[in-house]
């Protein structure tokens, strides 16, 4: 259970999730671009924007207690241990007696609280208006998320990572169950919901008018923002690493063998690639939503979760 | 050997309250406050002895007395495992409170008789007390009553405002009226054995076996009428918001916490332990009034904007997901599935226990609060961290387990919910599958409403800055205060790390009743925790101490790699000098958007007014006025018109009383009669 | 190959009661008709597959019908008739979206419980997606109810069609060809006198919205 092995992949793998990040948003970032008749920034800015913040001095508000001061390592860190339960490139995890869907879903929330409080404790009208926006979403997309975790659940008997994707590699065919589509449809709108892509909120805007992510941290600098920012990238990555490998996942490595390994992580950054271009071309297709028309978007949601767990009935 | 200490646990208990109680002779102030918190200490540490002793050995006690109240059966105590549940439960939190009020009664001297809330206070712990071990109906029922009336007076201890007693008459008339209900349900019990009403719970348990299934179904329907509204369940839930916050804190802390839970305790003791179980529509009844607790109380606890109504409001959704659970625990049993059931009521039962602890914490942290700024109101609150550092703590301790946050308790006590209702989505009955998908929305739902109303409650009250004078001249409690909200606020972090002794001994308590097998051994591998039906596994040790690794390790390692200057300056404003207490968010603002979500649900009626035009034109406007109110349609559509009903009644029976002594001879003469006429004729 | 069949019908059913879904959550009239269009369309493609699986040629011709008339010619004749009227959003309806949204969902359990003696007789690999079908048919009537805009009845209307054509299809891979043609044919004939009296309805209250229509009563 606690070979030293095990517990060094699992580390390496949450490292890498971290190190492939920023790639993968500056890639999003370029594919817009591009898409959008511009030249765009080269894929590997956010890299150079985590250096230049790290190196910036902070400034905090005098308003502020010690939970603005600590809400970015909280988010970050437990954005981090989501991380390490995710079956990036290895399953079943030599942690997965934690590696939960629900816990995953609580784990986030936590993150999402200690970013709210924080946008609170300065006091400033941004804040609140960023924090209020982003608690409605969050609460409003926690039945989404139940619904097509349920579905996933219920075709592995458990709510296990690493058993949901065994699963899923021992019946190819249930990939392209409807149960499987219509929780993949189901997330992955509350993918563009969690994590603050279009048509839920737009993450390069500044405007109040259309903030939600962005208000809640408007007041952090130097490097409580760059934990700030390169945990709303992890937790990107880790919605598209769920994404590919609960639903595609062939390529994972079901031992600790390194040509497995190898493969594996190859594998895993492909699919990544893949979704990430996708998701830039999608969010380049739509436009961003009136805030008062995102909890509709969520109820859709929430049938299409609906649909995928009763799809399942029929099917027994 | 140990079994023979139980006697004297017992009356040590009973002893402590009643010290508690004698506050009402004590000559001084300070002598009256210092023996409510050593009667309630002692009362409360010899009940949690008694209640381990019971639970962890074979050991149990019973006190016969059939001298007293011969007629109506006798008096008879005996302490079984799932009484001593909650046993421990009442004494658990007894002790915090009762270190508490030391400090806290100090603010009602004066004004009010500290000397009668004394009294009541240990009448109040004692009869909670008693419920759980009473073993026969007369017992359970005077004991019951003695908790209603104890807690009435307490709630209007602050008599002088309207508020206070109108919340105390809401109280009595609806505990009263779930009194009559408790009695019809036991005297139908009790109608199938040989002696009668009064008969011994064992005795109710052999015979209810032999009831036609319609008095059953209005055993239970009975039972559900009593004791929910006692829980403060939908529809019947409201007095709590009413009486919660009128209450002193420390007495609100003890509602909630402890008092609705007893509500629950009854619930089991007669649907699952005295008619053990029945068919599949009382799980499903349960589960969907459990479902529309949770999300009536978290809706309305959004939008409150009085601190402690909010807390009340949050009482009522979770007594909503226990319901859940206990619904779902029925429902499995009807359907021959012991061990989800079993998994499912000791879901429950944990979160119950959880809850007790945070919302202890809350409520004693509210009291501390109001008592230091003299506003329940959260828009005129604000910057109390800096202010009151140790309340704001155990306020955001109790907000965070509240809001399901790992690697704190309720996240623990939620996904053993979560889990429970998996079985019955796999179930091959659409109809219970369908039911059981939409129990685990409400469930997801609630945990996400609930996570924003404790960021509203806890980042509006405690972050930024002070809204009004008090909140800016609040101090920080004293001492005892402190102790008390820091117990219980520590006991959320190590609930959650001892889940396992908890759970093992909450299935140990549950081990036959109504057939429910012991699943103990199933539940858990070594620190993690394990479901007997699926394969979902989760250790909240692992997490808690990956989480504090990760976070510890990423502070550390920034502080090695990138450590840069810290200067503080203002808050961003865009360009404008300067930051007021009315740029900053209120919690109205805050709850605004869920508000607009859930129009239709709130009703809310919308008031705007202009208030200063300039002279120059109409359209310079300097001052407007904007008021919204959300008034809780239940009352309107339920309960106003049962009281317009009964007031019409009243009003024409008053016409018997017109004041003319010819009237009143005459009545008498006119009853002679009759009864005369009626006695001849047979 | 009869578990393929049963997830591409569960699939494809799931699919046009997607498409009623989309319905319910757009506002304004072209996303009434594209959603119809497509829902059209996807049944089409559905019949088709259950001939392809079940062996049935007719089910291609009834497939290729399916597309001309619902999936292009009624589509048109409403973007029409849209325009004509010059109404394109639904203003104020009865039900909020969210609400809508959450009571079609609620509405589709219903019909899983509702649908259990049905499955039980059908024996066929299809009977998966006949609690979907069901399922269609409760959300147009609600559609049908919650509507304040005659234009949007009428396309509600046209997806209960479309929901005992699904109905149909996947509990008894459809119906004789005759009867088919026989029931385009009625579906045709009862949209064209829709149109009519749509017409008629705008050129006297120059509204659309069926509060209107109350004022007939005096």
């Amino acid at each position: 259970m606690f070979n030293t092995l095990g517990v060094v992949v699992e580390i390496a793998q949450a490292l890498l999730a971290l190190a492939v990040a920023p790639l993968l948003v500056g890639l999003i970032r370029w594919v817009k671009a591009r898409l959008q008749n511009r030249r765009g920034a080269p894929v590997w800015q956010p890299y150079a924007e985590l250096r230049k913040l790290f190196g910036k001095d902070t400034i905090v508000s005098s308003n502020a207690s010690w939970i603005f001061r600590a809400a970015p390592f909280v988010v970050f860190g437990s954005t981090v241990v989501v991380a390490l339960l995710v079956p990036v490139f290895v399953t079943p995890l030599p942690f997965n007696q934690v590696a939960d869907l629900f816990a995953l879903v609580y784990l986030l929330l936590l993150g999402t609280f200690a970013l709210a409080l924080g946008g609170l404790d300065p006091g400033s009208a941004f804040g609140g208006m960023g924090a209020s926006r982003e608690m409605t979403i969050a609460s409003l997309s926690e039945p989404a998320i139940a619904l097509a975790m349920l579905s996933l659940a219920l075709g592995a008997g458990s709510t296990n990572l690493g058993e949901i994707a065994a699963r899923t590699i021992a019946h190819p065919t249930d990939a392209l169950s409807p149960g499987h589509i219509l929780a993949f449809a189901a997330l992955f709108i509350v993918m563009l919901a969690e994590t603050g892509r279009l048509p839920v909120d737009n993450p390069a805007t500044h405007l109040e008018l259309t903030m939600i992510h962005e208000a809640m941290v408007l007041e952090y600098s130097g490097p409580a923002l760059a934990l700030v920012e390169w945990a709303s990238w992890l937790k990107l990555t880790v919605f598209l690493t769920l994404a590919a490998n609960l639903f595609v996942p062939w390529g994972l490595a079901t031992s600790l063998a390194a040509g497995a390994i190898a493969m594996a992580v190859a594998a895993t950054v492909a699919k990544l690639v893949v979704l990430a271009i996708g998701l830039a071309v999608f969010e380049t297709r739509v436009a961003k939503l009136r805030l008062f028309r995102v909890p509709e978007l969520l109820a859709v949601s929430f049938v299409l979760g609906l649909l995928a767990v009763t799809s399942s009935f029929s099917l027994r | 050997m140990t079994a023979a200490f139980a006697l004297p646990l017992f009356w040590l208990m009973v002893a402590g309250y009643a010290i508690a109680s004698a506050g009402l002779v004590m000559p001084t102030r300070r002598l009256v406050r210092m023996a409510v918190a050593i009667g309630s200490v002692a009362g409360g540490a010899g009940g949690l002895a008694l209640a381990c002793l019971v639970l962890w050995t074979d050991a149990s006690l019973t006190i016969e007395a059939p001298a007293v109240l011969a007629a109506a059966g006798g008096w008879l105590v005996h302490l079984d495992r799932l009484g001593a549940l909650f046993l421990a439960l009442v004494s658990g939190v007894a002790i915090p409170v009762g270190l508490y009020a030391i400090a806290y009664m100090r603010s009602y001297e004066g004004r009010y008789s500290t000397r009668w809330m004394a009294f009541t206070f240990g009448a109040f712990l004692l009869s909670m007390s008693l419920v759980t071990v009473a073993a026969n109906a007369v017992t359970f029922l005077l004991c019951w009553e003695l908790m209603a009336v104890s807690s009435f007076f307490l709630v209007v201890t602050e008599h002088d405002r309207q508020a206070s007693v109108d919340a105390g008459l809401w109280y009595l008339a609806m505990t009263h009226a779930g009194l009559l209900a408790l009695m019809a349900a036991f005297f139908l019990l009790g109608s199938g054995s040989a002696d009668g009403s009064g008969a011994t719970f064992a005795a109710l348990r052999s015979s209810a076996g032999l009831l036609p299934s319609e008095t059953r179904a209005a055993i239970f329907l009975l039972a559900l009428l009593g004791c929910g509204s006692k829980a403060g369940m939908v529809p019947f839930h409201v007095w709590l918001p009413r009486a919660h916050p009128a209450a002193p804190s420390h007495v609100s802390a003890l509602m909630s916490a402890v008092m609705v839970k007893l509500g629950i305790y009854g619930l089991l003791r007669i649907g699952l332990d005295l008619l053990g179980g029945g068919p599949a529509w009382w799980g499903t009844l349960l589960i969907i009034l459990g479902a529309a607790s949770a999300l009536t109380g978290v809706l309305y606890a959004l939008v409150a904007d009085d601190l402690k109504e909010l807390l009340a409001y949050s009482t009522v959704e979770n007594v909503g997901l226990v319901l859940l659970g206990v619904g779902a625990g029925f429902l499995f049993l009807s359907l021959g599935q012991p061990e989800a059931a079993m998994l499912a009521l000791s879901a429950a039962l944990l979160h119950l226990i959880n809850h007790a602890a945070f919302k202890g914490a809350l409520f004693l942290s509210a009291g501390s609060i109001v008592h230091a700024t003299g506003t329940r109101d959260i828009n005129l609150l604000g910057g109390l961290i800096t202010r009151m550092p140790w309340t704001a703590t155990t306020l955001l301790a109790g907000s965070m387990s509240i809001a399901a946050l790992p690697p704190l308790n309720g996240f623990v006590s939620e996904w053993l919910l979560f889990q429970s209702f998996l079985p019955g989505v796999a179930s091959s009955r659409a109809s219970i599958a369908g039911l059981l998908t939409l129990g685990v929305g409400a469930l997801a739902l609630t945990g996400g409403l609930a996570a924003a109303t404790f960021v509203k409650a806890f980042g509006v009250t405690c972050l930024a800055i002070p809204r009004s004078p008090g909140a800016a001249h609040a101090h920080e409690s004293p001492g005892p205060m402190l102790a008390g909200m820091a117990l219980l606020a520590a006991a959320c972090p190590l609930l959650a790390l001892a889940t396992i002794p908890t759970l093992t001994t909450i299935t140990g308590a549950l081990a036959g009743v109504a057939g429910l097998p012991s699943i103990a051994p199933a539940l858990h591998v070594g620190v993690t925790l394990r479901t007997p039906t699926g394969m979902a596994t989760m250790s909240p040790v692992a997490v808690a101490m990956v989480l504090v690794a990760v976070v510890a390790g990423t502070w550390i390692v920034l502080r090695l790699i990138a450590r840069r200057p810290v200067h503080v300056g203002d808050t961003w404003g865009c360009g404008r000098i300067g930051q007021s207490p009315r740029m900053e968010y209120t919690s109205t603002a805050f709850a605004e958007p869920l508000r607009r979500v859930f129009d239709q649900l709130y009703r809310p009626v919308d008031d705007t007014a202009v208030g200063v035009v300039r002279p120059e034109s109409p359209y310079y406007i300097e001052s407007m006025t904007y008021q919204t109110t959300i008034h809780p349609w239940f009352q309107r559509v339920l309960y106003e018109p049962v009281v317009q009903g009964v007031e019409r009644v009243a009003t024409w029976t008053r016409a018997l009383q017109s004041g003319s002594v010819n009237a009143y001879v005459g009545y008498i003469v006119f009853v002679l009669v009759i009864l005369l006429a009626w006695v001849i004729g047979f | 190959m009869d578990k393929l069949f049963s997830e591409v019908a569960v699939l494809g059913a799931s699919g046009v009661l997607l498409c009623a879904i989309l319905l319910v959550w757009r506002h304004h009239i072209d996303g009434y008709i594209t959603a119809f269009k497509w829902q059209s369309n996807v049944l089409a493609a559905l019949t088709a597959a259950v001939a392809y699986f079940g062996d049935d040629r007719d089910l291609y011709w009834v497939a290729a019908l399916m597309v001309a008339v619902k999936g292009v010619a009624i589509p048109r004749l409403l973007t029409r008739l849209a325009a004509r009227v010059g109404q394109h959003r639904e203003s104020s309806p009865l039900v909020s979206t969210a609400a809508s949204l959450v009571i079609c969902g609620l509405l589709i359990l219903l019909a899983y419980t509702a649908a259990r003696p049905l499955q039980a007789m059908a024996a066929a690999p299809t009977h998966g997606g006949i609690p979907l079908a069901i399922g269609l048919m409760f959300v147009s009537l609600f559609v049908i109810v919650s509507s304040k805009k005659a234009i949007s009845q009428v396309i509600g209307f046209l997806m209960l069609e479309n929901a005992i054509a699904l109905l149909a299809v996947l509990a008894t891979y459809g119906v004789p060809l005759v009867v088919e043609l026989g029931v385009f044919l009625d579906a045709l004939m009862g949209f064209l006198v829709m149109q009519i009296v749509l017409y008629d309805i705008h050129d006297t209250f120059n509204t659309l919205d069926v509060d209107a229509l109350s004022r007939l009563k005096h």
